[in-house]
């Protein structure tokens, strides 16, 4: 398969996927399967275009141009190809428990939720391997629009009510801040497209690179940046299959994937002149992590402790980010596929809890890893990864993270030891959870399904889990995978 | 047939008029519903007539050809333009209104599709005409058909609205009229090819006489804060007469002010003035329409208020006075004009007045709710939709000319775009439909169909809009003085 082929395929297959999943209701086990087919050809094209990262080929793709000088265009480089096989090989085992959860639900509208999910993953491919700011703005807009209605899909008025929070906030943030910058971008470099070495190196002043850089990262209201952050928690009621796509798989990487090209392919070596935002943005997410992590500590209900627990995550992407080093940069693109593996675990394991036991209280976790061993297994495992407790990947990520910002070019000693407070915040929220899930009595009361749950509900997550250790062969691989990213980077 | 080709384009300035003409009168003379296929086939014959001129000089890049008709009538880049497109609009909506008619008492239909056709030709000839005189007396004869129009249809609120209308009306003649006065107190000639190039007397007085003109036609086409009158058309939304004036009537009205924009605007001695008002008049109607359409809850009302804030970026376009201001300008027009066929198109096909109307609209009738889905967030500027396009037009022409506060503008209205679209796309597919379906349930209601197509495939056309981009280029360089 080409290259071109397969950058095309992994913008259409979920397309084609959420078409088929519609027309293809009934009965459900053909539509289960053409779901969990879709998202694999999906992956497996996102592998050949890792393949063609690697070897550097020059892959684009430009499916029109509707603005002079401007395409709807994506090209492969390395960031997206990584995220892009991230995510879309997460995106299988989604598949998988997707379909097993809205069986043990009896969810009502399970193709709507499949398509809408299917509909996320191909904006966020495009998001991923978009090779300009218009093309990323497209997408951004269209994964907006097409997670709105999972987050509103219980149809209920507090589910339209996290719906209106969810697209008020996205969408005022990228039109009222990144919009504007984007416009001034424009006008600055009279180009949109993504350069390795950044777009405006050695063509903007200190304001305006300060100013720019403000509007960008605020604009990109997925990375959960305060205060443009209540979308996140607010959504965190929706069904358990689009939680994932929104903390896992989606939402949150996909406003990760836009801090780091914006940082690395708008800014480069101009991130330099904009030091003084990005040393307030650093520092505002530094202390949104802590005060996140403290928050989650608070929640009794999971699905908001993970909201929580995923902002603080997603936060250290951005302070990767900004920090200026290519060793930020590397730290911010690890934090994406560790985040992504341990929120899309967890997630699906807390959803496979409610499903069988109806219990999503933390008081109600104690001794259900007893009887659903598998299931709290891989939540212990996914716990520490998010924790940064090695050898899971959120170690690695986090490791670079605080290397990167305390080593004395970045000289941000203060902000390691943020990004430290909020690592012990993360074990408090979510380590005696686990811990007392597997050590505490069993409860003999457990399961509403006798049965428990089923192999479509429990091996994804283990799978999940086992994937939280994949930095730990690959993380050298990685680093010289991506180094043409930073090769022109300050 | 070539030769019928060759005689059509010969008279090719003179034929769209007396087509509408023409057809007015025969449609009064038939019996209902063949009136309204017959000024539906008028308008479509108009549409190809203009279309075909338009694509030679401004896309195939033809000669404009002088006027030889002892007519007073001359072609312009704006003119060449807006003619098809408001042809085009005219026979979607004329076509469309076949399944609302039910509106109008039966044996009106012939005098109500008559009127249509003296709209379309009263705006035509306003695109065309050669003097200001002629321009006056083409916008009155628009204008006084829409009031009739609006006035012929059922209910007591229909004429107080036709009322509030005809007043509103007479103000703006007045104010034109006043204009006119001092304009050729000032200039000397009513003539507009020789605005450019005439003696100025009072600079002041002619910048005023300009402004008084704009001011009066901006009325007309609901430029806020001068449209109050809105409010009272817009009341019953289902009728021919909404659908006819909201697009039609707004489109057409806004096509003249681009016109006379381009001859009063870029005069070296009055521009400055005439710029400074056009841009203070765009910059309050994109804010006060964008304030007025968030606060909407009937969705004809607030179609029309979003129109008015699209308006104001039309007008701000225009007070540029550079091509790349006046072909922003087109888009813009092109943008707001598929827009409110979605809109209107699919009030009228979904029965929908009150914003309540539309919850679950998207499953009782799909292809409504989605010409008023895509209508929705082509007002928002989504990207890749003709609404996108027009403003990234308008900043870039805009950022060209130092005008940052113009960007601003912009995004407040996609901002407020983002609430009023997102509320109706909320309302549309997640809301419980209820038994609020009053449309029109006959065989007729098809007639709506291919206008909600053709405003969702304009829409899409945001995706590659080449073709426009080129002619909208074409048109603002030809008004300017001469092809790019």
């Amino acid at each position: 398969m080409s290259a071109e082929l397969a950058l095309l395929g992994v913008l259409a297959t979920p397309v084609l996927q959420a078409l088929l999943v519609l027309a293809l209701q009934r009965p459900p086990g053909l539509r289960d399967v053409v779901h969990i087919v879709g998202a694999l050809i999906t992956a497996l094209c996102a592998l050949r275009l890792v393949g063609a990262a690697a070897e550097q080929e020059s892959v684009r793709l430009v499916l029109a141009q509707p603005l002079p000088n401007v395409g709807l265009a994506f090209v492969v480089e390395p960031l997206g190809a990584l995220a892009a096989a991230a995510l879309s090989g997460l995106g299988v085992l989604h598949a998988v428990h997707a379909a097993g959860m809205v069986r043990a639900t009896q969810e009502k509208a399970p193709a709507r939720l499949m398509a809408f999910i299917a509909l996320a993953a191909a904006a966020t491919m495009a998001v991923a391997f978009s090779a300009n700011l218009f093309t990323f703005f497209v997408a951004y807009q269209a994964l907006t629009l097409a997670v709105f209605p999972l987050v509103a899909h219980r149809g209920d008025e507090e589910a339209r009510r996290a719906g209106r929070t969810f697209l008020a906030t996205l969408l005022t943030a990228s039109m009222g801040l990144f919009l504007p910058a984007m416009i001034w971008t424009y006008a600055i470099a009279g180009a949109l497209d993504f350069q390795p070495g950044g777009m405006l190196a050695g063509k903007v002043d200190i304001p305006t690179a300060n100013i720019l850089l403000v509007l960008f990262v605020l604009g990109l209201a997925m990375a959960a940046m305060p205060p443009l952050h209540r979308w996140l928690p607010e959504s965190s009621k929706a069904p358990d299959p689009a939680l994932v796509t929104i903390q896992g798989l989606a939402i949150i990487p996909a406003g990760g994937i836009g801090v780091i090209k914006v940082a690395a392919f708008v800014f480069g070596p101009a991130l330099i002149e904009a030091r003084l935002a990005s040393l307030a943005l650093i520092g505002l997410a530094g202390v949104g992590m802590c005060v996140a992590a403290l928050i989650a500590l608070s929640r009794r209900d999971l699905r908001e402790r993970l909201a929580y627990s995923c902002m603080a995550q997603s936060l250290a992407v951005v302070m990767g980010a900004l920090v200026a080093l290519p060793m930020g940069l590397f730290a911010a693109a690890l934090q994406i596929v560790a985040l992504a593996c341990a929120a899309t675990t967890l997630s699906m394991a807390v959803g496979t809890s409610a499903a069988i036991t109806t219990r999503r209280n933390v008081e109600d976790y104690v001794g259900l890893g007893r009887v659903m061993p598998w299931t709290f297994a891989g939540f212990a495992l996914a716990s520490a990864s998010m924790i940064g407790m090695p050898p899971f990947s959120g170690a690695w990520a986090k490791l670079w993270l605080i290397t990167a910002l305390g080593a004395p070019a970045g000289g941000l000693m203060w902000a390691a030891a943020l990004v430290g407070v909020a690592a012990v915040l993360t074990f408090a929220h979510l380590g005696p959870l686990a811990a007392s899930a597997l050590s505490g009595k069993a409860p003999t009361d457990a399961f509403k399904r006798p049965d428990g749950a089923s192999i479509l509900l429990a091996a994804p997550v283990i799978l999940g889990a086992a994937a939280t250790l994949s930095l730990l062969v690959l993380a050298d691989s990685l680093a010289r995978f991506l180094s043409p990213i930073w090769n022109s980077a300050p | 047939m070539t030769a019928a080709l060759d005689l059509m384009r010969t008279h090719a300035a003179l034929l769209p008029l007396i087509i509408a003409i023409v057809g007015a009168a025969l449609a009064m003379l038939c019996p209902p519903r063949l009136s309204w296929g017959l000024a539906t086939l008028a308008a479509l014959l108009c549409a190809f007539v203009t279309a075909d001129t338009s694509v030679r000089v401004l896309i195939a890049a033809a000669p404009l050809w002088s006027v030889a008709e002892g007519v007073p009538l001359l072609a312009d880049g704006i003119g060449l333009f807006a003619s098809p497109l408001i042809a085009a609009v005219a026979a979607l909506a004329l076509a469309a209104s076949g399944a609302v008619l039910s509106d109008i008492e039966r044996r009106t239909w012939p005098l109500a599709m008559a009127l249509v056709l003296c709209q379309l030709f009263g705006w035509l000839g306003a695109l065309a005409a050669r003097d200001l005189a002629g321009v006056f007396v083409a916008i009155e004869t628009a204008w006084l058909a829409s009031v009739a129009l609006l006035a012929f249809s059922a209910g007591r609120t229909a004429l107080g609205g036709a009322l509030r209308m005809l007043g509103a009306g007479g103000v703006g003649s007045a104010l034109f009229l006043c204009g006119v006065g001092i304009f050729y107190r000032s200039v000397g000639t009513l003539e507009l090819s020789a605005i450019a190039t005439a003696h100025i007397e009072s600079a002041d007085a002619a910048a005023l006489g300009a402004g008084l003109m704009l001011l009066g036609v901006a009325l007309k086409a609901g430029v806020a804060p001068l449209h109050d009158w809105m409010g009272g058309a817009f009341t019953r939304p289902g009728g021919p007469a909404a659908l006819v004036l909201g697009t039609v009537g707004v489109i057409g009205a806004l096509a003249v002010i681009v016109r006379l924009a381009g001859y009063v605007a870029t005069s070296p001695t009055i521009g400055e003035g005439v710029s400074i008002a056009l841009a203070v008049l765009g910059g309050a109607s994109v804010v006060i329409g964008s304030v007025q359409a968030v606060g909407a809850h009937n969705l004809t009302r607030l179609a029309a208020y979003a129109g008015a804030a699209q308006a104001g970026g039309i007008l701000l376009c225009v007070a540029l006075g550079s091509p790349a201001g006046f072909a922003a300008a087109l888009v813009q027009l092109t943008a707001l004009a598929a827009a409110a066929l979605a809109l209107f198109g699919g009030a009228a096909a979904g029965g929908v007045q009150s914003l309540e109307h539309l919850d679950g609209l998207g499953r009782r009738a799909p292809l409504a709710g989605a010409a008023i889905m895509t209508g929705a967030i082509s007002l928002m500027g989504a990207p890749l939709t003709l609404g996108f396009l027009g403003r990234w037009r308008l900043v870039e022409a805009g950022v060209g000319a130092g005008w940052w506060w113009a960007a601003g503008a912009v995004i407040f209205a996609s901002l407020a775009g983002v609430f009023y679209g997102g509320r109706l796309i909320e309302r549309l597919y997640f809301r419980r439909a209820g038994d609020l379906f009053h449309g029109p349930n006959d065989a007729w209601r098809w007639a709506l169909a291919p206008m909600l197509a053709a405003s969702i495939v304009a829409i899409a056309f945001g995706v590659s809009p080449a073709p426009l981009l080129t002619a909208a280029d074409s048109a603002g360089a030809l008004m300017l003085g001469g092809l790019p």
